[in-house]
């Protein structure tokens, strides 16, 4: 998520929260939230950060939560689901991995409106790489090298986790040694795409054709972020905090983080890779952390992969908009984002 | 004042009036995306006629060129009803005869399939040259 604004939540919501918390903890008396704001972030869930201050036969107890909802319209909502995402954080609390500790997940939209998950509130922050204070920001920490090392490591961790003892395996384990995992992931963008209402894209359909005919076979499983970047990581201390937006995981291929590091839709302009980590660097430590060797025809393929997800992306948002299931401008500017990436896309293909 | 040029002028209003007075950060800048819209639809609008026109005599050469090409090979009958699918269905059409060209491509041979995907990648990229000059 990339957090540049905030605005306060409504007092209705935020007593409904509280007395949701106070509900799920026992001998919990004089329960109060302090701090509550809800986060203009990102582009698909609504989230809320506060602190809970409360007793517990006369010991005063504090913890600072992140509730994330699912306001039904948001992008990939087709994609995403919370109750997938809190299992997934339940999975990956006893491993290595800096994530945001669970609490609890509700599917009843008699509470809120809508399901929600209330996790652990991490310290750090999360600079918008798309922005010019967040640019700057990953700038000087690159030239300090302690956050581009956190960031490599990091993934290693991630790809390194041993995904079945972790209970992962719930996520569906594509057939290793065959093109199983990258054809499930063109199914997958191309259901967003089916339900956008976007109309025909000759150049869309050339692109998909061609990853359907040159899908590259999985040889080793990981555990897969799906969108690993600046921007989706909370930042402490220049170490990587928290690894979050846990939307878009699957079990597959680990070149399809890896594309994603070493994409340029990163970096605008940029030599490092998410604006941060200089390439022969990440190369070089991520090989010796995983025994993984960086495979750049299996990257290439899943650049284009990249491409079609964020025509997918792009064609969601502004249908979004079109139908009027949201009233947010930046989703009826990204019509023109189509083109853009499809006209990438095109110049990827060779043409 | 024509369409595009009065929708010129509101992307400047928004960007210049509309957008600095709004001190919340939310609709300030959903005042000034208004105005990034609004330009990009005033350009769209500006260049549609000729652009219509282009893509019309771009089509109508693709199907003379297709045509000529399925002519000199063996082509699975699939393709070719795609490719009479083509004058009618617009860029739909397109879609089905890339499609049909995919499904086909072991029958055609790696060089019958490259040089009809060629032409069609031809027409695309002019296509997409034209799309880029309103939407980069």
């Amino acid at each position: 998520m990339s957090a540049d604004s905030t605005a306060p939540a409504s007092n209705e919501i935020a007593e409904r929260i509280r007395t949701y918390i106070e509900g799920k903890l026992p001998g919990a008396q004089g329960l109060q939230l302090q701090d509550m704001e809800r986060i203009a972030v990102g582009w698909s869930h609504e989230t809320w950060l506060f602190d809970a201050h409360w007793s517990v036969a006369g010991e005063q107890r504090t913890q600072g939560f992140c509730l994330r909802r699912d306001p039904g319209n948001a992008l990939l909502r087709e994609l995403s689901d919370l109750g997938d995402q809190f299992g997934v954080l339940q999975c990956l609390e006893p491993t290595a991995l800096q994530a945001p500790k669970p609490f609890w997940y509700e599917a009843d939209h008699a509470v809120l409106g809508a399901p929600f998950i209330v996790m652990e509130k991490v310290p750090g922050t999360c600079p918008n790489p798309w922005g010019r204070e967040g640019r700057a920001f990953y700038e000087a920490a690159a030239g300090r090298g302690v956050l581009p090392a956190s960031f490599t490591d990091t993934l290693a961790t991630l790809h390194n986790i041993d995904w079945r003892q972790a209970g992962l395996d719930f996520l569906g384990v594509p057939a290793a040694g065959t093109p199983e995992f990258a054809l499930g992931e063109v199914r997958k963008w191309r259901r967003l795409i089916d339900a956008s209402g976007h109309g025909p894209e000759p150049v869309l359909t050339d692109l998909i054709c061609w990853l359907e005919a040159n899908a590259p076979r999985t040889e080793r499983l990981c555990f897969v972020h799906g969108a690993y970047r600046t921007g989706n990581l909370l930042i402490d201390d220049d170490r990587i905090s928290a690894v979050l937006d846990w939307e878009l995981q699957t079990i597959g291929d680990p070149m399809y983080d890896v594309a994603y590091v070493l994409s340029d839709l990163n970096r605008e302009g940029s030599e490092l890779l998410s604006n941060l980590v200089p390439r022969d660097e990440f190369y070089r430590r991520y090989e010796a952390a995983t025994g993984i060797e960086i495979d750049e025809d299996a990257c290439r393929y899943y650049q284009l992969l990249y491409a079609m997800r964020s025509a997918a992306f792009w064609m969601s948002a502004s249908g979004l908009y079109a139908e009027g299931r949201s009233d947010d401008i930046r989703l009826a500017r990204t019509a023109w984002s189509v083109p853009v990436v499809l006209e990438r896309a095109a110049r990827d293909l060779g043409f | 004042m024509t369409p595009s040029d009065l929708l010129e002028r509101m992307a400047a209003t928004f960007k210049g009036e509309v957008g600095p007075a709004i001190e919340a950060d939310y609709p300030r800048t959903q005042a000034f995306l208004s105005a990034v819209v609004l330009q990009k639809l005033a350009a769209q609008l500006r260049l549609a006629e000729a652009h219509g026109e282009a893509e019309a005599v771009e089509r109508q050469a693709l199907r003379r060129d297709l045509e000529s090409m399925l002519r000199e090979i063996e082509a699975p009958q699939t393709l070719r009803d795609a490719f009479l699918a083509l004058a009618e269905n617009g860029d739909d059409g397109l879609c089905r005869f890339i499609e049909a060209l995919y499904g086909a491509r072991e029958e055609l041979g790696a060089a019958h399939f490259e040089a009809l995907l060629g032409r069609v990648r031809q027409t695309m990229r002019r296509t997409l040259d034209r799309r880029m000059e309103y939407a980069s």
